[in-house]
């Protein structure tokens, strides 16, 4: 019989399932034999395994050392590698195995490539297109220092969606990513907007960090005039002991206020919940 | 007998703690029920049953760590469902 539940470590809506399906370690066997690295696995998300279960992966290219170091991440931070040139070629097979509609690209940051690695994310998009010509391409970039030139060799590929994460608010960026600028990161969207109107926008934030509702409803109004179609927000879970604590855990009936306050300012999609990541479902958001 | 193991839960994480059995040793579950939840620095997890049967072994107490990997728990799944539901009926009658 059923043991009464005591509390757990996390509020109740963050105690997240774990599906041991076939897919999913179908997914985690293809991701190996193809030696590729996903944000689900470096970021520690705890929607691994669900979409693994849905044979859903978040490919993370340029290696697994970011050259920043912002605080909220549990990716390793240093001296990268060199490109890996064959990962376009791997990331296509995968794609085909895994029979893929929907596909995300992400990276860490390499500020040490004098493009930001932006060559090697048009070598990926374009090796699936081979491969694939009718699968959906997103891309979750850096913000290549809002070098007009990197973001460019991205667009002349035509990927489907163009994600970069503003990930919290203006007040808290100093603190929380201090290599990063927030008014370059809204450039970047408004460049990829102005280049090609026919890519969708979009960008994640994580909340829980200490930001308060006004600040909240101050990036929307940013993303939005700076040409953003698609929003998610997502609480902040702190992934080890070195990284920064997590100050609220904000209610579900909270997510589904920004949600709504979204829609209001006229995001085209919108997701906002707890578990929800950049990329989560990121192909039901579209379909 | 079916092995329940700690999947592994993202890169650098090589153990979480145990931090509830939703079941105790003899009794019935379900497949996919949730059977233990299992905390890690970044969050918290239910490992559901891999097969309907009985819980016939526990091998971490509540607030052990567990390494990813490691068999928490076994499940004899060979009971079949009318042996078990007649078993809870003479219980009833108690």
């Amino acid at each position: 019989m059923k043991k009464l539940k005591k509390h757990s470590r996390l509020p109740w809506w963050l105690v997240k399932k774990i599906p041991r399906t076939q897919d999913a370690f179908t997914t985690r066997e293809i991701l190996k034999s193809h030696k590729l690295r996903t944000v689900c696995e470096s970021a520690r998300c705890p929607n691994m395994w669900e979409c693994f279960s849905r044979k859903r992966a978040t490919f993370m290219i340029l290696g697994n050392v970011c050259t920043r170091n912002c605080l909220f991440c549990s990716v390793k931070h240093g001296s990268p590698e060199g490109v890996d040139r064959q990962e376009p070629l791997r990331i296509a097979d995968a794609v085909k195995k895994l029979e893929l509609k929907h596909v995300v690209i992400t990276s860490v940051t390499r500020d040490d490539l004098s493009d930001g690695g932006a060559g090697h994310f048009a070598a990926v998009i374009k090796q699936i297109r081979g491969n694939c010509p009718d699968v959906v391409i997103e891309v979750l970039t850096p913000d290549f220092k809002g070098e007009s030139g990197s973001l460019d060799k991205i667009l002349e590929v035509n990927p489907d969606i163009f994600n970069h994460n503003l990930e919290t608010v203006l007040r808290l960026y100093r603190k929380i990513k201090p290599q990063a600028d927030y008014l370059t990161s809204l450039e970047v969207l408004k460049y990829v907007k102005k280049c090609d109107h026919t890519v969708y926008t979009k960008s994640g934030i994580m909340v829980g960090l200490g930001e308060k509702f006004e600040e909240v409803e101050n990036i929307f109004d940013d993303l939005k005039e700076h040409g953003c179609d698609i929003l998610t927000v997502g609480q902040y879970l702190r992934p080890s002991e070195s990284n920064l604590e997590v100050e609220e855990y904000i209610l579900p009936e909270q997510f589904k206020r920004f949600e709504e306050l979204a829609r209001l300012k006229g995001f085209k999609y919108v997701q906002a919940g707890p578990f929800v990541r950049s990329s989560y479902n990121a192909d039901r958001l579209v379909s | 007998m079916v092995e329940v193991v700690i999947p592994e839960l993202g890169d650098g994480v090589e153990k979480a703690k145990v931090s509830f059995w939703h079941y105790e040793e003899g009794d019935q579950v379900e497949k996919n029920a949730d059977l233990v939840e299992v905390a890690t620095d970044k969050a918290t997890f239910n490992i559901p049953a891999p097969e309907s049967g009985i819980v016939t072994q526990l091998n971490f107490k509540e607030d052990d760590d567990v390494e990813v990997g490691e068999v928490i728990a076994l499940i004899d799944d060979t009971h079949d469902e009318f042996e078990l539901s007649n078993e809870e009926n003479v219980e009833n009658e108690y």
